[in-house]
């Protein structure tokens, strides 16, 4: 059981996000716009916080960087679909998460939870090494396939331990290659493209329908162990 | 010009007074000696060749000889000269005075000319300071013909412009008079321009304002003082003042669409977020209301709808955002493969009764277009695809680079649309007579076919022998 506050102005989305994560079993604070949600994270301690971006007063974008300056407490956010560009924004500026509306429920508590874990995971449980058929041994190196070893490139391998760091995270082109380059300069979204299409090729089933790492249109990458 | 000649009308006989009152002082002290009367002479030249210059000067120098040798060289009161010695004695008396004449004349002359030069220059300096100050078109030509006239010596200023006609208007003027039209039209057409003695005195000119290579008009200046050269550099800053506005306006112009557009896209996503915010909440209220109360046919139903309502929002949207003239491409390079895992991945549900095949031979296939809006026509032509085929029968959608050109394409086993319908049904709100039993707008195609177009590209229908349809976008290959 986790406490979440849930953030939107709208009471119906509240009342929504409320009763599908209290019947999972969670603790639900909820606010009506960002200085709300301020207010209540300075009072409890939250182990997520989910986020609309149309807010009065503070809106969404506002409030992630405000708790992005003192907390790193998981960020889901609720957009709607013309906003790819601002997805990017929000994800840069720090927000975990987002999910589209009109969402379904199972949608967001399973985002709810894959955020929930990771923020468990940060007390040190051991990284993913097993998806799918596929098999990663940090130690060694090596990384199987139906108990067959794939030849990675270090890039390969470099993007693979990345987005398995994060399960079930979204990954926007920049932080990717800031994270596996080191550096954004020089390096074009192209290039991350041409490796994450071979990696791909040798991770997954079907390249053409990827289960593993999907492709968020316009956002980035998405690394999802269930499949 | 005038000045010169009142001057040299007045200087003739100033000079011939100015050697006689000398002379006449000359004789009131007999015990002079001739050298000094000599020198004091010389000096009445040159005063006279300072003050008229040269042709007064050197009249005052023949004159100072003729007197000199009149009353001073013995015997006097006569022209003759008894001395040998004295007739050298005159001719460098003379000689010296038409010297120091024209010395004196030239030296006043260059002087002359500096101030004029120095005075042009400030006249210069002063308007382009106040048309500087000026960031406005109106307020800008409502004082420039006062502060041309001011700085030319002008009886009257007027300003031409041409408009968007080319034809010349009056956009400045001191006052109502009139001005040459042919000369105007001559100077802005050729670029030559006329100056000529006017009947005020001074200068009539009639002079182009050149804008870069281009002319903006005419200025016309009536009975100028002052030089032609500063008339023409007046012109010049006139173009540029007008040049400057010009930028100045384009750019505050830029500001304000940029800023009606933000406040278009504000509302929109202000107009999206509240059409889809209590969809959200229909959508999860029911869910949770069939979760407490078990799964049951009616929510199934009304969750369908909800999708389907959920499709037609979007729909809508997409095209009140082509409306706005939003939907601006933000065009990159991107792979067919990466468009059709979007579309597949956000139009799948769609497609969930079908059976999907991808097809994609071509590993690389580059197009430069924005991903976003592409990827929402391709999705356009697999929901299409999917409403109007079996429930059950193929879909293919396949990406393939042919010639320069790439192909992104949703082929179904529907019943086909007649090849007469096929340009028709991708235009808004056409369906076919076979559709109407079935939900639709007749948006889908015609947003796919706008934001194709938008991009560069071009959207297709065809058929195939055993019925079913091609939807086909066309797309230019990226350079590599």
């Amino acid at each position: 059981m986790s406490r979440i506050l849930v953030v939107d102005d709208e009471a119906g989305i509240r009342k929504v996000a409320r009763d599908a994560l209290e019947r999972a079993g969670h603790e639900v604070e909820t606010a009506v716009d960002g200085e709300d949600a301020l207010g209540f994270m300075e009072e409890k301690e939250f182990a997520l916080v989910i986020t609309d971006l149309t807010m009065p007063r503070l809106d969404g974008r506002a409030l992630v960087r405000r708790i992005r300056k003192s907390s790193d407490v998981p960020i889901l956010v609720l957009t709607v679909r013309q906003e790819e560009r601002e997805k990017v924004r929000l994800l840069d500026d720090g927000a975990d998460d987002y999910v589209t509306k009109p969402f379904g429920v199972a949608e967001l508590v399973a985002r709810a939870h894959a955020l929930l874990r990771r923020g468990e995971g940060r007390a040190g449980a051991p990284p993913l090494s097993r998806f799918g058929d596929v098999e990663v041994d940090r130690e060694a190196r090596i990384v199987q396939k139906r108990g067959k070893p794939l030849h990675l490139t270090p890039t390969e391998y470099s993007l693979l331990t990345t987005i398995l760091s994060k399960p079930g995270a979204v990954w926007t082109h920049r932080q990717l290659l800031a994270e596996v380059w080191g550096t954004t300069a020089g390096v074009t979204s192209d290039t991350l493209r041409v490796h994450m299409g071979s990696l791909r090729r040798k991770l997954e089933d079907d390249p053409n329908r990827p289960r593993f790492i999907r492709t968020e249109p316009w956002v980035g990458y998405r690394f999802s162990p269930e499949g | 010009m005038l000045e010169r000649l009142r001057a040299r009308r007045v200087g003739y006989p100033a000079a011939v007074l100015l050697v006689l009152a000398t002379i006449g002082i000359l004789k009131l002290f007999p015990g002079l000696a001739d050298s000094s009367v000599a020198l004091l002479l010389l000096l009445s030249v040159f005063l006279a060749a300072w003050i008229w210059e040269s042709g007064p000067g050197a009249l005052a120098a023949v004159l100072a000889t003729l007197g000199f040798n009149f009353f001073f060289i013995p015997p006097v009161h006569t022209f003759t000269v008894e001395d040998p010695r004295n007739v050298v004695a005159l001719f460098v008396f003379l000689f010296s005075g038409l010297l120091i004449g024209r010395l004196s004349a030239l030296a006043r002359r260059r002087l002359r000319l500096v101030e004029a030069e120095r005075a042009d220059l400030a006249a210069m300096t002063r308007l382009s300071q106040a048309f500087l100050s000026d960031t406005n078109r109106e307020s800008l030509l409502g004082v420039a013909a006062d502060r041309l006239r001011d700085a030319l010596g002008a009886e009257h200023v007027t300003i031409l412009l041409a408009n968007a006609e080319q034809a010349l208007a009056a956009a400045a003027a001191t006052s109502a008079e009139d001005v040459r039209r042919d000369l105007a039209e001559l100077a802005y057409r050729q670029g030559n321009s006329a100056a000529f003695p006017s009947r005020h005195g001074g200068t009539d000119i009639y002079l182009p304002i050149p804008v870069g290579l281009q002319r903006a008009g005419v200025l016309v200046a009536i009975g100028m003082r002052r030089s032609e050269g500063l008339a023409e550099g007046c012109a010049i800053l006139l173009g540029l003042a007008l040049e400057r506005e010009r930028f100045l306006r384009l750019a505050r112009e830029a500001e304000e669409t940029k800023t009606s557009e933000q406040m278009k896209s504000t509302l929109l996503a202000s107009l999206a977020h509240d059409l889809k915010t209590p969809v959200a909440t229909a959508r999860g209220a029911i869910e949770n209301w069939s979760a407490q109360a078990g799964d049951s046919e009616s929510a199934g139903l009304a969750l369908e709808q909800v999708e389907l309502l959920t499709r037609r929002i979007g729909q809508l949207m997409e095209v009140v955002r082509l409306d706005s003239g939003l939907a601006k491409p933000q065009r990159e390079v991107v792979t067919c493969a990466e468009i059709v895992e979007a579309a597949v991945a956000r139009f799948g549900d769609a497609v969930a009764g079908h059976s999907l095949f991808i097809d994609l031979p071509h590993s690389e296939v580059r197009v430069e277009a924005d991903p976003a809006q592409l990827t929402e026509a391709l999705g356009q032509g697999l929901e299409n695809a999917a409403r109007y085929s079996p429930a059950g029968s193929e879909i293919r959608v396949s990406a393939v680079a042919d010639g320069g050109s790439a192909f992104l394409r949703v082929a179904d086993q529907g019943s086909g649309i007649p090849p007469s319908e096929r340009e028709r049904v991708l235009d808004r709100f056409v369906r076919l007579p076979t559709a109407s039993g079935m939900p639709g707008t007749g948006l889908g195609l015609a947003i796919a076919r706008s934001l194709v177009e938008m991009n560069g590209g071009r959207v297709r229908l065809s058929g195939f022998e055993g019925g079913g349809t091609l939807f086909e976008i066309e797309l230019p290959l990226a350079a590599a």
